[in-house]
């Protein structure tokens, strides 16, 4: 059984493969907020962290602004990916 | 038939072309050709890295990095840091980011699908993603008139800088090779089955012509300045021309609108594509009537598509500023000394568009 | 550069009519086309409704004159309905119309079809189903074949700038005469429906499953819609020649760009705020002499704010009548504009305005609503229509009744 921690670091590494952020970012803070000024991520990126969901833990997010909660840093995915996990 | 310049003045102010030949670089014009050993030719990219920061790379396919390299070389070129408008052009689009969100979506049968590739597929991204790049909030459109694209789109650039004249437009043309392409044009007898160095595509006595891609950004304005490398004096389109006497009347209409003959035509740049059979009527105008003039050719560096002829303008743009020819693209040469004052670029897409650029110096 | 620029008719085929009579019908009759997908082949047939002609090729083959088999896509076949109906309409000759210019617009061009081939047709060896569709999946590729049709060979051009491609095809037709360029221009733009388009749009999360609801506080997003329409623009001269009388002039328009993100508008509405702005200013018009305004009006949560705040922008405390027809007919991608336009058109002629149906409750950030009831016996003079896309692009048309 994988523990929340794990999770988050599992998470916090396919998302920087997802949005092609090895040679950006170092390391991704999870609690810092994804998407903004900060990052410099936006909700193309949003969506395709939505995508990465579905493909790899079966979570289907079909709502933006439902999207926009979940997705607020990577603990806050971590949790939903908890709660709501397929795969 | 249409007269396309209404007393417009129009100059390129500076140029950023991608190609399969190194020509993103304004040190040199041309001095050694780049072989390929393929079918399609495919571009020779810059430096990505000194012009983006790995930020911006990540979401960039190729076609967008190529654009918008392109457009920073155009810029420093023409010593400016904004445009006022931009216009672009394509026949097919970015075809690989297509492909690959249609990949995708046939892969994985219309689920997981991603975004971005979606985002950039989109036949005017680059015109979008131009304006982003570049802060401008001016006029900004995108012509996809196939053979027709980049001479569609000068033809609204024009307009603008008669409307605006003080404004400076950004023209972009691109267009790539892909495998869906070839698979198509090879059945429609487009492209040639058989295999053949495209250095030596204007010997080939077989129909069909080579796949080739290419990215060319223009600062166009109604102002002279010390960078301008030329004036293009006026252009035109003949679509599905009856025979070679109807193109023939054309170009000689075309010459006499501008108060030419064509023995004031010094260069001329001849758009065959290596296609025995679709080239025939450029080879008997350049016969009939320009063989005082320096032939130029570039289909065996560039390959066949679309937007083509924006390397032709490029082309002719570079020789009238620097006063001098190539080898790489010179067919027939002229004695030396000769001044360079006026090009004709004639130039055919598929023997179904043809297009007539008239570029002068002054 | 100053002729005025007339419209002297039209033509339009959508989910809602295969003609302007039977789409000016159903726009009074508030009969909208909206429903689950029956033609287009896709695995969201179920799921994802819109709003899409229910004629399979071979009928629209019919309609347009053409046999199959020869090649034309939907998207071609819907541009040569609306373009045929458009020609007939402004009682344009044979010769009136070989000497005519076309710019048709596209988002999707032949991609419907393409999607089937795609798998295949990069290997030599097979044999590719439907060879008459090769090199047809291109945008330019249906004006081709439109201009064939009609014997246009002076200018044939495609535009292609996502949801604003139609209205900058009918602006760039009319700049072509207003230089002297040409007499007359045959401007609009056509869509079919794609797999592409359906799954990119899904992929965006900004597809509703219910019917949309534009400027409506529990807005879920866009129905897609399919179609086609194109407008016969006439410059002084040529109408001064035909003797005929005009529908309505094309008064004013703009075309600039927002440059803030590439798929969503400026919450401020900054860049619709500038195009209206500049499109009354080329017509001459204060905002006051705005009596209709045919919104974009999507049902996204951002075009709809982005939108309503240029809106109240622009007008102050008295925004005109407004309203969005794409609950009548989905988002027509690139015909849009042409589309708007046509029902603009349609709007001067019969002193109408058509309502912005399955409005419920007005958004938070807005102190203004649309029209929800279809108005009749209004005194309309001068309308502006709204077509924004991807991209950045922002586009106002202004017409004017003469």
């Amino acid at each position: 059984m994988q523990t929340i921690e794990e999770l988050t670091e599992q998470l916090k590494l396919q998302i920087i493969e997802c949005l092609h952020l090895e040679e950006v970012y170092e390391d991704l803070d999870v609690d810092m907020p994804l998407f903004g000024e900060e990052t410099g991520l936006d909700s193309i990126d949003a969506l395709e962290v939505v995508v990465l969901l579905e493909k790899n833990y079966g979570i289907k997010i079909e709502d933006a602004k439902v999207a926009r909660k979940i997705l607020y840093n990577v603990r806050t995915i971590a949790a939903h990916v908890e709660a709501n996990r397929v795969k | 038939m249409l007269t396309t310049m209404a007393g417009i003045h129009c100059f390129i102010q500076g140029v950023g072309v991608i190609s399969p030949q190194k020509t993103y670089d304004h040190g040199e014009f041309l001095p050694a050709v780049t072989h390929h050993d393929s079918h399609a030719l495919t571009c020779i990219p810059p430096d990505f890295k000194q012009y983006f920061s790995p930020m911006q790379l990540r979401r960039l396919g190729r076609m967008p990095r190529m654009v918008l390299a392109a457009a920073a070389i155009c810029l420093d070129n023409a010593r400016v840091s904004t445009v006022d408008a931009i216009i672009t052009a394509t026949g097919y689009g970015a075809q690989e980011d297509m492909a690959k969100f249609l990949d995708e979506m046939l892969y994985q049968d219309e689920t997981l699908l991603p975004p971005t590739y979606f985002m950039q597929s989109g036949y005017n991204a680059m015109a979008g993603l131009l304006a982003m790049n570049l802060k401008c909030t001016g006029y900004n459109s995108n012509f996809v008139s196939r053979g027709f694209a980049f001479e569609t789109a000068l033809q609204d650039v024009v307009m603008h800088l008669g409307e605006k004249e003080t404004d400076r437009v950004l023209l972009g043309a691109f267009d790539d090779v892909s495998p869906q392409q070839y698979g198509e044009y090879i059945r429609m007898g487009y492209f040639k089955k058989e295999k053949i160095d495209h250095l030596s595509l204007f010997e080939s006595k077989t129909a069909g012509t080579l796949q080739g891609e290419g990215v060319a950004l223009f600062i166009l304005s109604a102002v002279k300045t010390p960078e301008s490398l030329c004036r293009i004096r006026d252009f035109r389109m003949l679509y599905r021309p009856a025979d070679y006497g109807a193109l023939s009347r054309e170009l000689n209409d075309f010459l006499s609108k501008n108060d030419l003959t064509p023995n004031d035509v010094d260069v001329f740049i001849n758009g065959i594509s290596g296609d025995a059979d679709r080239d025939q009527w450029n080879l008997s105008l350049r016969r009939d009537r320009f063989a005082h003039a320096a032939e130029v050719r570039f289909k065996h560096l560039t390959g066949e598509y679309a937007t083509a002829s924006s390397f032709a303008l490029w082309l002719g743009a570079e020789i009238l500023k620097k006063q001098t020819i190539p080898q790489a693209v010179l067919a027939t040469p002229i004695p030396t000394g000769c001044p360079l004052g006026t090009a004709l670029v004639c130039n055919h897409f598929l023997g179904r568009n043809y297009s007539f650029f008239l570029l002068t110096s002054r | 550069m100053n002729s005025r620029v007339f419209i002297t008719g039209y033509g339009v085929i959508t989910a809602i009519g295969n003609d302007g009579a039977e789409n000016l019908a159903s726009l009074f009759n508030q009969r909208c086309g909206f429903g689950k997908l029956d033609i287009l082949e896709t695995v969201h047939r179920d799921t994802l409704p819109a709003c899409e002609i229910k004629k399979h090729d071979h009928e629209l083959c019919a309609l347009a004159g053409v046999s199959e088999g020869a090649g034309f896509t939907r998207t071609a076949l819907l541009g040569l309905i609306a373009v045929h109906e458009a020609v007939c309409s402004a009682a344009l000759s044979p010769e009136d119309i070989r000497h005519a210019g076309l710019i048709s617009a596209t988002t999707t061009g032949g991609i419907r079809e393409f999607e089937k081939r795609f798998g295949d047709v990069q290997d030599l060896d097979k044999n590719v189903a439907s060879p008459a569709f090769l090199d047809t999946a291109d945008p330019g590729e249906h004006a081709e074949r439109l201009a064939d049709a009609l014997g246009i060979r002076n200018y044939i051009g495609t535009v292609s700038t996502a949801c604003s491609s139609s209205a900058n095809a009918i602006m760039t037709g009319a700049r072509l005469i207003r230089h002297g360029l040409l007499d007359r221009m045959i401007c609009g733009g056509t869509d079919a429906l794609s797999r592409l388009t359906l799954n990119g749009f899904y992929s965006l999360l900004i597809l509703d499953k219910e019917h949309c609801r534009p400027f409506d506080e529990n807005r879920g997003g866009l129905n897609l819609g399919e179609g086609a329409a194109y407008l016969v623009l006439e410059s002084e001269t040529a109408l001064a020649r035909s003797g005929k009388k005009a529908r309505a002039e094309l008064r004013g328009y703009a075309n600039l760009n927002e440059a803030f993100h590439q798929t969503a508008p400026s919450p401020e509405g900054t860049g619709a705020l500038r195009t209206m702005r500049e499109a009354l200013k080329r017509g001459g018009l204060a905002p006051e002499a705005v009596e209709y305004v045919n919104a974009h009006g999507t049902g996204t949560e951002s075009n709809d704010l982005s939108e309503g705040t240029a809106l109240q922008s622009l007008f102050g405390q008295r925004v005109p009548p407004f309203s969005s027809t794409k609950p009548y007919t989905g988002h027509t991608m690139a015909a849009a504009g042409s589309i708007e336009a046509v029902f603009c058109l349609m709007a001067l002629e019969h002193g109408v305005i058509f309502p912005n149906i399955n409005f419920r409750k007005p958004m938070k950030e807005l102190n203004i609503r649309p029209v929800t009831e279809l108005k009749r016996g209004v005194v309309l003079t001068h309308i502006l229509s709204n077509s924004f896309g991807f991209g950045g692009g922002t586009a106002s048309l202004l017409f004017s009744k003469c």
